[in-house]
């Protein structure tokens, strides 16, 4: 039993802000040696996510290819195919499990690489992989996007706001409420506005993206459609979202609050209006974009559940169907793309930090 | 490197001064001169708390005249700091009373209670007219906005066109003695000397009648220390500003102040011309102040500090508060507190020996006090 | 010592021990609760009472579409969350102090790599990996299904042990071991672990909220074990036979408060902990 208090701390932020390594040296600028070690960091983490993903699905107990020509025949249109030898090889080199590990693994990159190619699917065989993923993609996409960009957006203003009144009675009011909405899982959140905003108030459609009847397109009434049916999955996300960036902008807008620069700024006679918007507010949201590109994996992970509760036709509907039937070559591309997409965005948060925040600098 | 290279080499390249800023007004009055700007009158300022009723600061009377420089001395725990902070009115502590008065006399309109003024009139008062260097200057500018930025938006905010403000900037820094490439810089790229300084210059950007300056130098080395203390003081001549100087360094008044108060346990115990005050320190906790500075070219004595350590503003002593540490304490002093008043000129008895104690020194000390009745005095 | 401390003094961790004390007093005593509620039936049976009854005395939850006593079966299915919850965060914990050990006590190039492995599994989306993963894994039991959990959840625990680590390395007692050329184990054994207790004790609830978010996350979908049932798949089970639509939301509003309760109950647990071991965070609440 430890009977003494520890009295150092957890040092949270240090961990989150410490990307990389030492200064730069040599003949290199600091710009250009944080430039070459952060894409270095990119490529290595994309390679051995890309990696690790790739022998995670190969080396899954049982042979893929049985699996897949059962589902093909399940799937009624190859039911004359008989189960010979001939049939079996044909269809491992089509999905590319023929060869060695390493001969597969080399040619997987060399076709995603080369062709963007992550060979044919088994859901719509035998339409690529490429092509479901890539249908599914904008749909992923503009959810997690708006969904993240009003939940982050509206978490720092209000967590400012409440930092700001924190001794008025609204301020305590929905920070409590904040508290409490935080530890809901987005998915449970998406349940609870279906009940009530989908089948008991009938206001918004409960499953798919745009109306049955319509076509994807850029037209105005598509575009509405789109919007009605995206409003309960981003909601759901939102709630959440904002619910734990209003908390963690506060802690960090309280202790902004105690600084000597605020002191001086009130002793300038700065308005308070632009004491909030040009000290509190400009403190608080540069941390909180760095903070965004580490929150961006659980999004996407929960966005997944949302998809699937919404029947929502996006990349984490795709990816459970796919791996429901086993579909390896659809799964795979799925999970490369949403690995892809976290690491890219990191990628360029952690480039244009340094533009933003004068305290970052370049330094390698 | 040039840039933090700035305060080792600067000059008063500036406008041009009557006398070498770097070296202490040789003619300092010894009586204030213009007309009453800041009258702090028995003010307190009392913070309550679980523990119970935190008297920081409690019955301080002073009086700042225009265009004189004024120093606060006295140690930390002494409500110094708070002193500043009522004046200012930016105190951060919620449960507080307030009693006394300040009066400040702005350059147009009628005197005003600084205790009675609401946040709008205050935050119209601040920076126009009564400007704040604070203690905390490493860390008292926003790290991310230039330093132009941070000059430019307090004058924005008083009222002037941004425009305006922006062409004042590059004659606001020459003042403060920083090169006019500052203005683009973020506060972590100046040195802790610059930092200041650029504190300073917004502090006159409003061409303020009273600068108060709260420890303005702890932080820098002495070099740096004492350019900043001549820049402030060359700032009263070009200005016509008053300034108010609160440090626990004596070396700091002694160069730079016309007028000093030693201030204990919340309330000034002496105040007086410097000169006179630092030659003959009258009241008791005073004397050990300037007795705990070497002085050079004196013969060489024991070092002496103050006894016992500053009591807590939860519990002042009865009396005298500072009886329980004074060398010469009496009966008196246990019991009835002493007022500032103007000690009673003539030949002294202060314990030490006989002093002669001219006319216009104010101490709060039974030795000195007419109101001390005769016989409770040392015969 | 520090424990009793903790729990006088923060509200927050009282709160969370108490909410889940009351899911394990519920989960321990499950038997004799079953006893009370559905008698001699199997919970799991199907046809045992009448389908959809409305909540009655006999029936406190009503029963579901195959005639199956809800609060029977939410007292089968809650255990084996949180069994398989705990067993996860346990697992990752373990996982996670070794990382986190190893990584900040070593530092220098061990470090580097492996604080590089903990920020990619931080940054990149593991659900992904955990439903392929879980998907593909024949007869998952409970265990197993800990297991894969307990594989995307380590890296919350490392951290949190890692820059603790990190500290107590340059504590003057530690460098004095150092100084006496103390082996590396009796330094960790003699100076660092006694010190690591509250540490291990926020990184294991940590953990335990990541598995369990996880473990929802996959048995929603209804990819968990299909051999038990739990509250993710009492979840997945009454939306595919559509309760919301029918009316009969009991059947998943009863688990779904159940998780959230336990979520809450582990997230104010890691938060009072964290606030009470780290003043400077709770200085800011």
């Amino acid at each position: 039993m430890v009977t003494s208090t520890p009295t150092t701390t957890l040092d949270q932020e240090a961990e989150l802000t410490g990307g990389s390594g030492k200064g730069g040296r040599g003949a290199l600028s600091p710009t250009a040696t944080y430039l070459l070690r952060r894409l270095g960091l990119y490529v290595l983490t994309l390679w051995g996510s890309l990696t690790a993903s790739f022998f995670f699905f190969r080396l899954l107990p049982g042979d893929p290819i049985s699996g897949i020509i059962s589902q093909l025949q399940t799937r009624g249109q190859y039911s004359s195919l008989d189960n010979s030898q001939d049939m079996v090889e044909f269809y491992r080199k089509e999905f590319g499990l023929d060869g060695s590990l390493g001969q597969q693994y080399v040619s997987y990159f060399r076709n995603i690489l080369t062709q963007f190619d992550f060979g044919p699917s088994v859901l719509s065989y035998p339409s690529p992989a490429t092509d479901l993923i890539i249908r599914a993609l904008p749909w992923t996409f503009a959810l997690i996007g708006v969904a993240t960009l009003l939940g982050w957006g509206i978490g720092v203003v209000l967590g400012t706001l409440t930092a700001w009144k924190r001794n008025s009675r609204w301020a305590e009011l929905i920070t409590n409420g904040a508290l409490g909405l935080s530890h809901i899982p987005p998915y449970f959140m998406a349940l609870f506005l279906l009940i009530f905003l989908s089948y008991r108030g009938g206001l918004l459609p409960s499953r798919g993206a745009y109306d049955a009847g319509l076509d994807p397109s850029w037209s105005l009434e598509f575009m509405i459609s789109a919007i009605k049916y995206g409003t309960l999955p981003v909601l759901a996300t939102v709630i959440v979202a904002v619910a734990n960036w209003m908390i963690s902008t506060r802690a960090l807008v309280v202790s902004i609050l105690g600084e000597d620069f605020l002191t001086f700024a009130n002793a300038k006679g700065i308005t308070p209006r632009h004491v909030l918007t040009r000290y509190v507010l400009r403190n608080a949201w540069l941390p909180q974009i760095a903070a965004l590109g580490l929150a961006l994996g659980g999004v996407v992970s929960g966005n997944i559940l949302i998809e699937r509760l919404f029947v929502y036709p996006g990349l984490g509907n795709l990816l459970v169907d796919a791996v429901i039937i086993k579909d390896v070559n659809t799964a795979m591309a799925t999970v490369t793309l949403l690995i892809f997409m976290v690491l890219t965005i990191n990628l360029i948060i952690d480039l244009c930090l340094p533009l933003i925040d004068p305290r970052v600098k370049f330094t390698g | 490197m040039a840039i933090t290279g700035k305060d080792e080499t600067m000059t008063d390249t500036s406008t041009a001064s009557p006398k070498p800023a770097t070296q202490p007004a040789p003619a300092r009055p010894t009586a204030p001169t213009g007309a009453p700007l800041l009258e702090i009158q028995d003010l307190a300022i009392h913070f309550r708390s679980a523990r119970g009723v935190a008297r920081v600061v409690d019955g301080t009377t002073l009086t700042i005249h225009q265009n004189e420089i004024v120093g606060v001395a006295g140690e930390s725990g002494s409500g110094k700091t708070t002193l500043v902070e009522a004046i200012l009115q930016i105190i951060r502590f919620p449960n507080r009373e307030t009693h006394g008065s300040v009066m400040f006399t702005p350059r147009s309109g009628p005197k005003i209670d600084l205790m009675k003024t609401n946040e709008r009139q205050m935050r119209r008062l601040r920076l126009n007219e009564i400007a704040y260097v604070p203690q905390g200057s490493m860390n008292s500018l926003n790290p991310v906005a230039r330093v132009g930025d941070q000059i430019v938006d307090g004058m924005v905010d008083h009222g002037l066109g941004k425009r305006e403000a922006r062409d004042r900037v590059p004659g606001i820094l020459e003042r403060v003695g920083l090169e006019q490439r500052v203005a683009k810089l973020y506060p972590h790229e100046l040195s802790g000397g610059m930092k200041q300084r650029v504190i300073i210059a917004i502090a006159i950007s409003m061409n303020p009648s009273l600068i108060i300056a709260d420890e303005p130098t702890t932080a820098l080395d002495v070099n740096v220390q004492r350019k900043i203390l001549a820049t402030l003081s060359k700032l009263r001549d070009d200005l016509n500003v008053a300034i108010m100087i609160v440090s626990h360094d004596l070396p700091v008044h002694a160069q730079l102040v016309d007028r000093i108060a030693v201030m204990y346990a919340g309330q000034i115990v002496e105040a007086g011309d410097i000169r006179s005050t630092v030659k003959l320190p009258l009241h008791p906790y005073a004397r050990g102040l300037m007795n705990a500075i070497p002085s050079i070219g004196k013969p060489r004595e024991r070092l002496e500090g103050i006894k016992g350590a500053t009591p807590s503003p939860l519990s002042w002593p009865p009396g005298c508060r500072f009886h329980n540490r004074c060398p010469h304490v009496m009966d008196v002093c246990q019991t009835t507190p002493p007022i500032l008043a103007a000690a009673e000129p003539g030949d002294r008895d202060t314990g030490d020996g006989i002093v002669l104690v001219q006319p216009g020194r104010e101490v709060a000390c039974h030795l000195y006090l007419e109101s001390t009745p005769k016989e409770a005095r040392p015969q | 010592m520090v424990f009793v401390n903790l729990y006088r003094e923060s509200g927050k961790f009282r709160l969370g021990a108490v909410i889940t004390l009351i899911l394990i007093v519920i989960g321990v005593l499950r038997t004799p609760l079953l006893n009370l509620a559905v008698g001699d039936t199997d919970p799991m049976a199907v046809g045992s009472f009448g389908i959809f009854l409305d909540p009655t005395r006999d029936h406190l939850l009503g029963t579901d579409r195959f005639g199956r006593d809800v609060l029977g079966l939410v007292l089968i299915a809650l255990p084996v969350s949180l069994t398989v919850a705990f067993l996860a965060g346990a697992l990752s914990t373990v996982l996670g102090v070794v990382v986190g050990f190893v990584s900040g006590y070593k530092g220098g190039r061990v470090d580097s790599v492996l604080r590089t492995l903990t920020d990619m599994f931080i940054v990149i989306p593991t659900l992904p990996l955990i439903i392929i993963l879980a998907a593909n894994t024949r007869n998952l039991s409970s265990l197993k299904l800990a297991l894969v959990l307990a594989a995307f959840s380590w890296p919350f625990a490392a951290r949190v042990i890692r820059s603790q680590v990190l500290s107590l390395r340059e504590r003057p007692y530690v460098e004095l071991s150092k100084m006496t050329n103390l082996s590396d184990r009796e330094i960790i054994v003699g100076d660092i672990l006694p010190n690591m207790a509250p540490y291990v004790a926020i990184g294991f609830a940590q953990a335990s909220v990541g598995s369990a978010f996880a473990l929802v996350g996959l048995t929603v979908i209804g990819l968990g074990p299909s051999s038990q049932m739990d509250l993710g798949r009492m979840i997945s089970e009454a939306l595919g036979y559509g309760v919301i639509s029918l009316g009969k939301e009991l059947i998943f509003v009863v688990p779904v408060a159940l998780l959230i309760l336990l979520f809450l109950g582990l997230a104010l647990i890691s938060q009072g902990m964290e606030e009470f071991f780290n003043p400077r965070l709770r200085s800011q609440a």
